[in-house]
């Protein structure tokens, strides 16, 4: 299968060994991957402030990108949600865009969602071994249904303990702009997230969204947890996070 | 809906929510009160809604259903308003209508004094602190007392509720002790032998005495029932039968969109209201009130006055925000935000907080008057998983966003911003340079390695985003990007 990898620009620019992960996973899965040279970001920033008239023009330019492939992979629960649920919506008004938003939005998939559809005789290279706690990020969860998929994943490697935290799925207080827009209401958020990993005493948190990863691992820094690891699960999947 | 600048905005405080967040954040004792009541809240939501399958319903069914209810009536507004009052009136009621808050006020306070009344006792009412009714009372030498005891509470500390079902949220048992031995005249106990029980006993004693001696009684309605006329009230605490039945007048403040077509629809919101609020499968007291005392009763009001209040409900009706006016108070939004929950409800500066504050309170008071408010959310979506009529709360607060923008109302630097960035994502070429000088200027600005070479791992003061490092620190960037790397990796 030719699928194309949308890496996002937060891991271009922020931790592009997510981005490789990826690479790697979706060609153990027996895929040719492509990834689209042009891509920049998606636009969800833009969006989620309001700017409608610059989210169209980004949503325009990734879809003529990202269209023709059997199937564009996305690392980020996040910015594969608004290519899902938003491109169409921003995109519905204009004939000649709404169609082929919508052929993109059903080709779209989260990693974790493409690798369990992939099947279960994908078996993941990595040979990590320890405690994860896995935090549900927000768009994923509940924006795209996305909750077992990473866990089902985590679980095929042996060596690995899933220690679920207390309210998994709450907020860490990221929210993108909002991060800086309202730092100490966001930091009051992500602190009650750092208080559940702590309870649980992980040796990784782990999650499918780098905007709540920095976020998380921003604070337990500042809060003196130095060795906490903060991991996408394709770092731990692919085998990075044992170097 | 722009052009109006409501009577609502005078008492808004919702410009003043970056620094009054800052002084909620930073609060240790409302801190210790919000961290106490946030796991209560939604553990015994989801509780109730769970225990709906030993009844063999289906929470979300049940859902679409009261959804699907309060989108009906909505839809023909005018007729069931219409319905109401015409029934109503054949009970007995009289009825009225109020444009704004300011105007409702007044119609209570007319009443007062047409009756000779002294001293009105309410039961909890959001709507009556839209109108600022306690304020037009006083002003009018009538006393009102709040009997709920959360509004008891919050009344005696001179403040507004920083909740809809749970006004004095906001305060522990060692405040509320404090405030009730100032005012009912008894020495301070210790914090160890604060007794919640005793307390309550306490303020009901006070309180018997103003049932007793009011004679106006002002309650809300959770409902308005179109085919008998009949307000639908849901509490625990039993002030509300008293308020409704012991003094000689009865009025009803509500807003217009909380009517509904019949007693069946309501019944299937008492499905989920008292379950989304609390997790009880119902009320401790469900009162339906339909008209007046009749020859032969013992008790009720000899008067009942409904008046049925818009205050910018009506300018929502075929607007983007129309789904709001669903919202049948439950609570359940602001009980499972993550916002809501790290500030209290009196950041957020006027009658309504939360989620569903964020959206009525630009509408109500003016877009241009809580410009933060839409903004200052995660967009996580906690609060229209729960909402139990399915209203998209984070759409709509998106939309405001989207018309902060549309009206200019957004700070120049930031349009020019997302104007220059969009342009730029859109040149590839020039991206992926910005992207490389990014991530060096990054590692550029981290704290040094442990010994002493650039190259560390953190970001302690970020000057470009000061909010992100005020709590924490910015995890650096390896160094070349991953379109530099792939680029590289190719050419090999």
């Amino acid at each position: 299968m030719r699928v194309a990898l949308y890496v996002t620009c937060l891991v271009d620019l922020m931790r592009p060994e997510i981005g490789f992960a990826a690479l790697q996973l979706l060609e153990r899965a027996g895929c040719t991957v492509v990834v689209p040279e042009g891509q920049t970001c998606c636009g969800q920033p833009a969006a989620s402030a309001g700017q409608r008239a610059i989210a169209v023009e980004l949503a325009k330019k990734a879809v003529a990108e990202l269209e023709g492939f059997e199937c564009v992979v996305v690392p980020s629960g996040s910015c594969a949600e608004h290519i899902c649920n938003g491109y169409p919506q921003l995109l519905a008004d204009e004939p000649a865009w709404a169609a082929r938003a919508q052929a993109v939005a059903a080709a779209t998939r989260e990693l974790s969602q493409f690798l369990v559809e992939a099947g279960t005789d994908f078996v993941p290279d990595g040979d990590f071994s320890g405690s994860v706690t896995y935090h549900d990020s927000c768009k994923g969860l509940r924006g795209l249904g996305i909750k077992q998929q990473p866990r089902e994943l985590l679980a095929r490697l042996p060596g690995l303990k899933l220690e679920e935290m207390s309210e998994c799925e709450e907020c860490c207080g990221f929210g993108g702009a909002f991060s800086v827009k309202y730092g100490e209401v966001s930091t009051r958020i992500v602190d009650r997230k750092c208080e559940s990993i702590a309870d649980v005493g992980a040796d990784v948190v782990a999650g499918g969204d780098l905007g709540c990863l920095l976020n998380i691992e921003g604070r337990l820094r500042r809060r003196g947890d130095e060795t906490t690891r903060v991991l996408h699960f394709a770092e731990i999947l692919a085998g990075e996070a044992a170097k | 809906m722009s052009a109006r600048q409501p009577g609502a905005a005078k008492h808004s405080q919702a410009m003043f929510f970056q620094q009054r967040a800052g002084d909620k954040v930073r609060n240790p004792v409302l801190q210790q009160a919000l961290q106490k009541a946030r796991p209560l809240f939604v553990g015994k939501r989801a509780k109730g809604v769970a225990a709906l399958a030993e009844d063999g319903l289906d929470g979300e069914r049940l859902r679409d259903a009261c959804a699907e209810i309060r989108h009906r009536a909505l839809a023909d507004l005018d007729v069931w308003l219409t319905l109401f009052e015409e029934r109503a009136l054949a009970t007995g009621a009289e009825v009225l209508w109020a444009r704004d808050g300011e105007e409702a006020a007044a119609l209570v306070v007319a009443l007062a004094r047409q009756h000779g009344v002294r001293k009105v006792v309410k039961s909890k009412s959001m709507l009556s602190e839209e109108m600022h009714l306690n304020a037009a009372l006083e002003a009018a030498g009538i006393q009102p007392v709040e009997t709920d005891l959360g509004e008891y509470i919050v009344q005696l500390a001179g403040e507004t509720p920083s909740h809809i079902i749970a006004p004095a949220v906001h305060k522990t048992l060692g405040e509320v002790e404090a405030l009730f031995a100032e005012n009912h005249g008894r020495p301070q106990k210790s914090r160890n032998s604060a007794d919640i029980p005793e307390m309550t006993r306490e303020a009901r004693g006070v309180l018997r005495e103003h049932f007793l001696s009011a004679e106006m009684g002002v309650s809300g309605a959770n409902f308005l029932i179109a085919e008998s006329g009949t307000a639908a009230l849901v509490t625990n605490e039993g002030n509300g039968r008293m308020v409704t039945t012991l003094p000689p007048l009865h009025v009803v403040v509500t807003g217009i969109e909380k009517v509904i077509p019949t007693l069946e629809d309501f019944a299937t919101l008492m499905r989920m209201l008292p379950r989304s609020a609390t997790g009880q499968s119902i009320s401790n007291y469900v009162s339906l009130l339909t008209g007046t005392r009749r020859s032969g009763e013992h008790d009720g009001p000899q008067k009942t006055v409904f008046i049925l209040v818009d205050n910018g409900r009506a300018d929502l009706l075929g607007s983007d925000y129309q789904d709001m006016l669903r919202c049948i108070r439950c609570g359940a939004c602001m009980n499972h935000c993550p916002v809501y929950f790290s500030l209290g409800g009196h950041a957020y500066g006027w009658v309504y907080p939360g989620p569903m504050g964020s959206v009525l309170t630009p509408l109500y008071t003016g877009i241009e008057n809580a410009l933060d408010l839409p903004q200052a959310t995660t967009g996580c979506n906690q609060c229209g998983s729960v909402c139990p009529v399915r209203i998209p709360l984070p759409k709509l607060m998106h939309r405001l966003r989207e018309t902060q923008v549309e009206r200019g109302l957004r700070p120049l630097g930031e349009g020019l911003a997302f104007k220059a960035w969009g342009w730029l994502a859109r040149q590839p070429r020039l991206y992926r340079l910005f992207s490389r000088i990014a991530a060096r200027y990054l590692g550029w600005l981290s704290d040094p390695a442990p010994d002493g070479s650039r190259g560390g791992r953190r970001i302690r003061i970020f000057g470009l985003a000061p909010g992100w490092t005020v709590g924490r620190d910015l995890p650096v960037p390896p160094g070349p990007t991953f379109h530099e790397r792939y680029a590289a990796r190719k050419r090999v």
